[in-house]
């Protein structure tokens, strides 16, 4: 008896293996609407990148120590000292960024295909808090490294949570685990990224992609007009789209690798508690947000500017029970596609300003300095002080450095 | 009357049920309320009380230092006039104001708000002064309450 034959009588004795195999089988099979192409990869790309982002993460955990004293000596030496350190902390860092760009890609498709709609609402939902939960893993690795960056960015994104009336003290007090940013901070941040956050993204991703088979994947036609999937005309899953997808994912792949190798992120000076670094900046997929806070001034001005940056999530979140139209096609919805094209645009314009905010750039010739709302100030060779608070040559940066991850 | 014509608030079996559904419901409060309350950061701040400044002896007139008292950033400025200390922290979004002694301002490097010598905002986003703490010179030592 041959070694597969032994394993596969030993199993069929204890267990109903021709139910899982049937299981199996028709899964794999399952046929995919006609219109299934490229687009739809962004979801298996984003799965792939939090496969990637465990993986790199627990290797990286066998070396990091989460300590204010060790936290930024640990991550040199992975650095420096071990066996492809650099290559798994630069896939991590790298990875997170991607990650989050495949979620917005995969909500985009999502979105303006009206796929959100009945009966994919509940899809939508758990993808939005999947989104939500991706940017936090964001958030709060990005503390982890404990350099001057890591440190101010935590200690600016953490003081926004004081700005809720009544509670915001407290708030802000649970959060960074005592007044200031500490390692009370520290091991906060770290049992959320490494422990909490996994274990639910992993959970909302079960019952996302449960969802997703349960209903298929949307085609163009109205609500309650969608006509059964023939199977001659369906593209199966395995092998025909999960061999789109390995194509993706080997690209993928290569993305990481070559900016680990051609854009490596610093590792920065240790957090200085003493010492706030010039125009401190966070991540690009929370430009759009610090850009828009800035605009609310005043003493609940930051609040208003909590709630502006709110109204996009909610919006989102509830978007299917609000969209009442029962049409799919981008051109039988102008007013979905309008709002959706009007934050895009929105997020686009606020992210870009932010990016320059606080620097001198050359237009067409001419030099100017960007100032904290985004507006260009002329520059007659030098940087208005005077008249531009807060800026001085010797701080004012031309461009935005990549800070260390 | 047979047992399951009997109403239901009379049911033995469905009394046991409710009985064992609220034992279960304290007994998860109780494990959830001191998991919660684990959560709460212990307090280390205690009362207000003098802290020596170090290095503070060596500050002279028109001189200024950035220390950290009980946790807390803390510019302490000797002028002519005596000695002030206010918090570092700037009341827009927490980041740590330096004083330009060119121009007798504090300024912020995040977000580009001034506050004038005694704390208070001349412009840019920050939505109150600077707290000012109390601060002496004993014998030449300087002490900051915070």
């Amino acid at each position: 008896m041959s070694l597969k034959n032994g394993i596969t009588n030993f199993l069929d004795s204890r267990y109903d293996m021709e139910t899982a195999g049937g299981f199996l089988k028709k899964q794999l099979g399952k046929r995919l609407p006609p219109h299934t192409g490229w687009l739809h990869v962004f979801g298996s790309l984003s799965l792939f990148l939090f496969i990637s982002q465990t993986i790199t993460g627990i290797l990286l955990l066998m070396y990091y120590r989460p300590t204010p004293d060790e936290a930024h000596k640990s991550i040199q030496f992975i650095t420096a000292e071990v066996h492809f350190g650099w290559l798994y902390r630069q896939v991590h860092a790298w990875g997170a960024s991607l990650m989050i760009l495949m979620v917005v890609l995969h909500m985009i498709r999502t979105y303006f295909c009206g796929a959100y709609k009945k009966p994919r609402e509940l899809t939508w939902v758990t993808g939005v808090f999947i989104f939500i939960v991706t940017i936090t893993f964001g958030f709060t690795g990005y503390l982890l490294p404990w350099n001057q960056i890591s440190f101010w960015a935590t200690t600016v994104g953490t003081e926004s949570a004081n700005k809720v009336p009544y509670i915001g003290g407290w708030l802000r007090y649970f959060i960074r685990g005592g007044d200031v940013v500490t390692g009370e901070t520290l091991s906060r941040f770290f049992v959320v990224h490494v422990i909490i956050l996994p274990w639910l993204l992993t959970g909302l991703l079960v019952v996302h992609l449960f969802l997703m088979r349960a209903t298929n994947l949307a085609t163009l036609e109205p609500v309650d007009e969608e006509k059964p999937l023939e199977p001659k005309y369906g593209i199966p899953f395995f092998p025909v789209h999960v061999c789109k997808e390995s194509v993706v994912v080997m690209l993928m792949i290569a993305v990481l690798v070559t900016l680990a190798v051609v854009s490596p992120w610093e590792i920065g000076e240790p957090a200085n508690p003493l010492l706030t670094p010039e125009h401190i900046k966070p991540e690009w997929y929370f430009l759009p947000s610090y850009q828009l806070l800035k605009y609310f001034e005043g003493p609940y001005g930051a609040f208003m500017g909590i709630i502006a940056c709110s109204v996009p999530f909610a919006l989102l979140l509830f978007w299917p029970f609000l969209d009442r139209s029962k049409y799919r096609h981008p051109r039988q919805r102008p007013v979905a596609v309008s709002v959706g094209l009007i934050g895009l645009v929105g997020a686009l314009i606020l992210g870009t300003l932010g990016h320059f905010s606080e620097t001198n750039q050359t237009f067409f010739g001419q030099r100017y300095h960007i100032d904290h709302y985004g507006r260009p100030h002329r520059l007659e060779g030098g940087v208005q002080s005077e008249t531009v608070p807060g800026a001085d040559s010797a701080h004012a940066p031309s461009g935005d450095a990549k800070p260390s991850h | 009357m047979s047992r399951e014509d009997a109403p239901k608030s009379f049911n033995r079996r469905g009394f046991l049920e409710w009985i064992i559904a609220a034992c279960s419901a304290i007994t998860a409060a109780a494990m959830v309320v001191p998991g919660l309350l684990y959560l709460w950061p212990a307090a280390k701040g205690g009362k207000a009380e003098d802290v020596e400044v170090k290095g503070g002896e060596n500050l002279k007139p028109g001189e200024h230092s950035t220390v950290q008292v009980r946790g807390k950033a803390v510019i302490v400025r000797r002028d002519p006039g005596g000695l002030a200390a206010y918090s570092a922290v700037c009341t827009h979004l927490g980041c740590l104001v330096k004083w330009d002694a060119g121009k007798e301002q504090f300024l912020c490097p995040c977000h580009a708000a001034v506050f004038n010598a005694r704390g208070q905002v001349v412009s840019g986003p920050a939505p109150a002064p600077l707290p000012e703490y109390k601060v002496k010179d004993v014998g030449g030592k300087v002490y900051v309450s915070t």
